[in-house]
């Protein structure tokens, strides 16, 4: 394998990096935040499933983000996952949360308009179309899940201690299905433009198992999105896990597992055919924003409490970030493939 | 990983038992208080009361057993911080309660006050709004743990039962001043109906926390 395929690849574990430390506060940053579970317990679970779900359910999401722009140098694969991660890096030093699917696609599209490449509009239609549909379906699933459980809470007459062990228990769970959700579902943002180029070999752990090369590729992306995890996502959760709205163990839940769900829709490639089988309208397979998801619950929530403990300011801010960041990362891309082509001789597209 | 797990919901069983038995010594408190004090109206200083008293001062001990092995095991089972605290600052608040009774009882056995038969029901009426008080309080602190409506249901009772006891209060020490007894007998009569009515504020006191604790924990 050549060394160089490496380097370039540093770019896209770059920006599995900012995604373990902006993606993961969406997971479990209620879940710390309301102070429920310790940081490392959390940490180490959510590690196993993002690679777990990156390594086996990371496929379905690449292919749309292949449809939008097929990137196909490797140093221009560099430029846009560099771009992408610049751009999430830089939201995330002012402390808020930003959506990484965004900030790749808005590099994807930089990356078209550098090459003279045509930018699929349905496939963008579609992604696009995502970011509202997927904190609507959020905050939807989430008020669904609240009035359920206030249903079960007045059926129920748990003690107060044991249900507080349940919900721990249930957040450790719902961030294991939501860190699966995560790397099934954003894999494709870390390194699904390297895939075109992919050259490894496939992996074999004896006779248990045996990965492919894509796999092998994602497998090093969901390692770099560990990596961010542990080092810098606990800054994103304070402001995650309490500001937007102070909340309780029981939300912090619904909150995690609704948007698990989200998550798990826009990438069970199951479910994709399962609807397709079944003549009914088909979720696109997306990777989608898990910060749009959680502000979405959260927002939910928020609105059927009356609206009145949503830090709106906040909440703002973080939708700002959403339309900067996009526009971020085209712009920085559109430049640095400019410099990449012609200060270092790079072959930035074919 | 699954003894783990069932030694998590074991400890906390147990720590939820501890709660409970911390409720019933409020509720054993106050009836032994209310048959502290019949007696006291009818046999003043007896053996029988010193009885009563004792009985109060284990039940006082019992309480504050209870509330150092909640305060330790709160600890130990690594309960949410948040939850930590609150029922830490319930079970003190209940314990505090609890000593009221006692040192009240434990008064009327050092002081022995002479209640003069006109002012005995209305004595007796005041003892009784506020041992009300105190049991619903317990009544409404025990629902925390299980059920949101039913505290706020009881909590209303005890805001009530503590108005009516001021009022009895009121009355009770205007009529002891306009007395023509000893200028002692009316300051001393005047701090023990105080005491008394104190156990209602303290009980107060516990609700007024119990509801914040409540909407923190709504969801």
């Amino acid at each position: 394998m050549d060394l160089s395929y490496l380097f370039y690849l540093s770019s896209g574990l770059f920006l599995g990096w900012s995604l373990g430390a902006n993606d993961a506060a969406n997971i479990f940053g209620t879940a710390v935040g309301s102070k429920m579970v310790r940081f490392s317990t959390i940490a180490a679970v959510a590690c196993i499933f993002v690679v777990i779900g990156a390594v086996f359910g990371g496929s379905g999401t690449s292919e749309t983000l292949g449809a939008l722009g097929s990137v196909n140098a490797l140093a221009g694969a560099f430029m846009v996952a560099l771009s992408a991660a610049l751009a999430v890096y830089m939201m995330l030093r002012t402390g808020l949360t930003v959506s990484t699917s965004q900030a790749i696609v808005g590099a994807i599209v930089g990356w078209n308009l550098y090459a003279g490449k045509p930018t699929d509009y349905t496939t963008l239609a579609e992604i696009v179309g995502t970011w509202t549909t997927c904190p609507l379906l959020s905050g939807i699933v989430a008020i669904i899940l609240y009035l359920c459980l206030k249903k079960l809470r007045k059926c129920s007459s748990m003690h107060l201690l044991t249900r507080d062990q349940v919900t721990r228990v249930g957040l450790i769970v719902t961030a294991a299905v939501g860190a699966y959700a995560l790397g099934a579902n954003n894999i494709a943002n870390v390194v699904g433009v390297f895939m075109k180029s992919c050259p490894f070999k496939p992996l074999h752990f004896g006779n248990f198992a045996t990965l492919n090369p894509h796999q092998v590729l994602f497998l090093l992306g969901a390692i770099a999105i560990c990596v961010g995890i542990w080092t810098y996502s606990r800054k994103v959760i304070k402001t995650v896990g309490n500001s937007l709205m102070r909340m309780s163990p029981s939300v912090a839940l619904i909150i995690v597992l609704a948007q698990a769900t989200v998550l798990l829709l826009f990438s069970s490639v199951s479910l994709h055919d399962w609807l397709a089988a079944s003549s009914l309208p088909t979720i696109p397979l997306v990777p989608v924003s898990s910060t749009q998801a959680v502000i979405g619950a959260v927002i939910g929530i928020g609105l059927i409490k009356g609206g009145r403990g949503i830090n709106w300011g906040i909440i703002g801010k973080i939708v700002t970030g959403w339309v900067v960041a996009p526009l971020m990362a085209m712009l920085i891309c559109f430049i640095c493939l400019f410099f990449l082509e012609n200060v270092f001789n790079q072959t930035v597209f074919m | 990983m699954f003894n783990l797990k069932l030694s998590m919901f074991s400890g906390t069983r147990e720590l939820e038992e501890k709660i409970d038995e911390m409720h019933d010594q409020v509720i054993e408190s106050v009836l032994a208080f209310q048959n502290a004090f019949d007696i006291y109206l009818k046999e003043k200083r007896s053996l029988k009361y010193r009885q009563a008293s004792k009985k109060m001062k284990q039940i006082e001990a019992k309480g504050d057993e209870l509330r150092r092995e909640i305060e330790s095991k709160l600890y130990i089972h690594n309960l949410i911080p948040d939850l930590r605290a609150d029922v830490l600052q319930m079970v003190e608040n209940i314990d505090k309660v609890i000593n009221e009774f006692d040192e009240v009882a434990h008064k009327f056995y050092i002081e022995q006050p002479d209640i003069p038969e006109k002012y005995q029901g209305k004595f007796r009426k005041l003892v009784k709004e506020v041992s009300d008080c105190a049991e619903n309080m317990a009544i409404a602190s025990r629902a925390f743990f299980r059920d949101f409506t039913t505290v706020r249901d009881y909590s209303r009772k005890v805001y009530f039962l503590e108005q009516e006891s001021d009022k009895t209060w009121a009355e009770l020490k205007q009529s002891v001043f306009d007395s023509d007894m000893e200028l002692a007998h009316k300051i001393q009569l005047n701090a023990l109906i105080g005491d008394v009515a104190d156990i209602a504020d303290r009980a107060e006191d516990c609700i007024d926390a119990l509801l914040i604790f409540t909407i923190k924990r709504d969801i």
